[in-house]
């Protein structure tokens, strides 16, 4: 098994390159280049002050280099083993360095605070999601699967691919329309993920001179309903639906019968017998919500106005802000590839028959 | 044969095709999405007869002229051209096998394509209120509208109505710039379409010449191609996209296109793992001892036995292609100045909190069934081909 996960994470280089090669090669071939992309506020130069300021913002980034040139040099500063580069550019000795994220274009911060800064809040999302969706739909699952027949079997399943179906697009607007505006009901925040004062609380609630205040982590909980249910519902109606026809396929099998005829009560048949066997599609299918979750967190916190990644990848598309992109393309990717390796882990777990020796 | 091939009510004799095709229309679901994506088809084809600022016909000075005719685009022309050879084929479908009513229909659109793009030009600069302030000062003296009077960039000019309520002029109220809503949904119908069957006929053609060959070739490259596979699989879709739109330009065709250069990899992976079935089959070691070019093997002999999954996935993934341009009009980069329903969406929630009603019911609606359609549609034929749900439930 260690020997596999080794195998895995070796090959997830190759891969990581390829991915940070294919973005760097779209925005490389940008129309007009980066340069001139950055300049898309300075409107009121004359042309030959555009001109210079063009070339300088080329020289200052290194993009007057060639694509590959570029690319290498991003590359090596990317890497915890590489040439290390002077203050002015210059090329130092070989060896161990830490590694280097380079500067945001437009905001001119390190890109490795602003993932510092981001990366957590849509992890701290996602942690609360996973969790909800599989409990949830397991639960669910089961539960719908005891109710059996032609209309019954019809009618879950279909309010399920309803539910699945509803863009989270939609979902978000609705939310906020109906539950966290002045017009409906105002339940709910609509931006952020802590209220203005929020600094200045107690982590539980407490008393103060001016009354009850609701402290930091109910305000925070507060402002993650909306955003977290926008994330839960799509995932959660797919994997019920799972669970539910896996089930059902089960408990009609052979040895579910077998069980039962030994003596054996309806609990211990659907907990112990059937469920193990039924968890093996919802594993494998994980696989493919995960990465789901982060594309619908640049959705959710877009219309949440929420401060993580999915908001920073979207600004930094809108800017031109390359070393920013590459940066969280490669944090997605690593995201990504390390949920499809644990994904294929607790597959092995589940299942004995499995084995990747 | 013959004889059993008489009786349609035989269904051991019918074609797995046929077979498929009838357990899916005969659910209650697809026949939903069917209905549902025929209305969303027919409103796409013939928008500008339906919502359009230009009248059918006007009189000036007595002479009457149809404005509406002189401002179709090309587009227009090869839809309604294309929506009427394919109901002219469908009528002969006795008479013509499928893949022959196929190609005549290509080339028939085809031809019907190039004569509109060469020869219909409509004029550029385009006033659309003059008809309402000619009606209004009397020198247009007559004019007959189609149902909805406002075409999908008509900004109301004359009489600016920005974000109002539905009401007896605008039946689904009008958005920021005070646009009518019912004229821009009906439009949209032909985006959220057209980026369905064109990026999911793009990652069909990729995915089935990719999965083909990995599916037949072993060693390494078949090791190869899978990397390069799962390089692709592993790019976030959305993120991609709206790099290439960011840098690229905000245009139609590419969007279509990188939905459907990203969307690939999965028919990929299912055509492989049935032509890795298919590949020890009798038929196709026949076929390569009969000495048949590798091409022929791959896509003449297996291809129409491992293309069940394909239908299925493809069903999903035009849901999803459709989704993807939904969000991307939602975050602001979507086409510009065509209605899209993402777009539409994006103005329901103001930027002082103020919440259009109608801006998320229709559009969401709209993107909702049309999402759930495809999969309805996808789910009853997943039901249809898999055989192991063909026993009686007991």
């Amino acid at each position: 098994m260690t020997q596999y996960i080794v195998r895995r994470l070796l090959l997830m280089l190759p891969t990581l390159a390829g991915i940070t090669v294919l973005v760097f090669a779209v925005m490389a071939m940008a129309p007009g280049g980066i340069g001139a992309n950055l300049m898309t506020r300075g409107g009121d130069m004359r042309p030959e002050e555009r001109a210079a300021m063009v070339a300088y913002l080329n020289k200052r980034y290194g993009l007057d280099q060639p694509m590959a040139t570029q690319y290498l040099r991003w590359l090596n500063n990317v890497l915890p083993i590489g040439y290390e580069t002077g203050p002015d550019g210059s090329r130092g000795k070989f060896g161990f360095k830490p590694p280097d994220l380079g500067m945001s274009f437009v905001k001119n911060r390190p890109v490795l605070d602003l993932i510092a800064e981001a990366l957590p809040i849509t992890l701290l999302l996602n942690a609360l999601t996973i969790p909800l969706i599989f409990a949830g739909s397991i639960l669910m699952g089961v539960y719908t699967a005891r109710f059996r027949g032609q209309a019954l079997d019809i009618g879950i399943g279909t309010a399920n691919l309803a539910l699945w179906s509803i863009p989270t697009i939609w979902m978000g607007v609705m939310l906020i329309g109906f539950l966290a505006s002045e017009q409906y009901l105002k339940w709910f925040p609509t931006t952020g993920l802590e209220s203005l004062r929020a600094d200045s609380w107690t982590f539980l609630p407490s008393r103060t001179e001016t009354g009850w205040q609701i402290g930091y982590l109910l305000d925070l909980l507060w402002h993650l309903v909306l955003p977290v249910f926008c994330l839960t519902y799509s995932g959660f109606a797919f994997l019920t639906k799972l669970t539910r026809s896996a089930v059902l396929e089960n408990l009609l099998s052979d040895y579910a019968r077998t069980a039962r005829a030994k003596g054996v009560s309806e609990q211990v048949v659907l907990w112990r017998h059937v469920f193990r066997n039924s968890l093996l599609p919802l594993i494998t299918v994980a696989a493919s919500i995960l990465p789901g979750l982060l594309v619908g967190s640049v959705i959710v916190e877009t219309i949440f106005s929420i401060d993580g990644m999915g908001r920073l990848a979207v600004e930094a598309v809108q800017m031109r802000d390359r070393e920013v992109v590459l940066s969280i393309t490669l944090v997605t990717g690593i995201l990504t590839l390390v949920s499809y390796l644990l994904v294929d882990i607790c597959y092995a777990l589940a299942d004995p028959r499995v084995s990747y020796e | 044969m013959s004889e059993v091939a008489a009786t349609p009510s035989n269904h051991q004799s019918e074609t797995f095709s046929a077979r498929v095709l009838r357990q899916t229309i005969a659910s209650n679901g697809a026949r939903f999405g069917l209905a549902w994506i025929g209305l969303v088809t027919l409103c796409a084809v013939f928008a500008p007869l339906l919502a359009n600022s230009h009248p059918l016909l006007m009189r000036v000075g007595g002479n009457w002229s149809s404005p509406l005719l002189e401002h179709l685009t090309w587009i227009d022309t090869t839809l309604l051209a294309a929506f009427f050879v394919g109901l002219g084929l469908w009528m002969q479908r006795r008479r013509l096998s499928g893949s022959r009513a196929l190609l005549l229909m290509m080339v028939l659109v085809t031809i019907a394509g190039s004569i509109s793009y060469a020869t219909v030009s409509p004029p550029v600069a385009v006033v659309l209120d003059q008809y309402r302030t000619g009606l209004a000062d009397g020198s247009i003296e007559e004019a007959i509208f189609v149902p909805i009077a406002y075409s999908p960039t008509d900004r109301s000019r004359d009489n600016p109505l920005s974000l109002t309520a539905p009401d007896r002029l605008h039946l689904m109220g009008t958005d920021e710039d005070g646009a009518d809503v019912f004229s821009r949904m009906i439009h949209a119908c032909r985006i959220a379409l057209g980026i369905g069957l064109v990026a999911t006929g793009i990652a069909l053609a990729i995915g089935i010449l990719y999965g083909g060959i990995m599916g037949f070739f072993t060693g390494w490259i078949e090791i190869l191609m899978m990397r390069f596979l799962e390089i692709f699989e592993s790019i976030p879709q959305l993120f991609l996209l709206l790099t290439v739109v960011a840098f690229f330009g905000r245009n139609i065709y590419l969007i279509m296109a990188v939905i459907g250069l990203t969307s690939w990899p999965g028919y990929a992976r299912y055509l492989r793992a049935e032509f890795l079935k298919l590949r020890r089959q009798d038929f196709v070691q026949a076929a390569q001892a009969s000495g048949l070019p590798i091409f022929s093997i791959l896509f003449r002999h297996m291809l129409p036995n491992g293309v069940a999954p394909l239908l299925v996935a493809a069903s999903f993934g035009i849901a999803s292609a459709i989704l993807a341009e939904a969000v991307l009009s939602f975050l602001g980069l979507g086409v510009v100045d065509e209605p899209s329903w993402g777009g539409m969406l994006n103005q329901a929630v103001g930027p002082g909190g103020t919440f259009a009603v109608w801006l998320a019911t229709y559009p969401g609606l709209a993107i909702f069934l049309t999402v759930f359609a495809y999969n309805l549609i996808g789910e009853a034929l997943r039901d249809a081909i898999d055989p192991h749900l063909q026993r009686p439930v007991s």
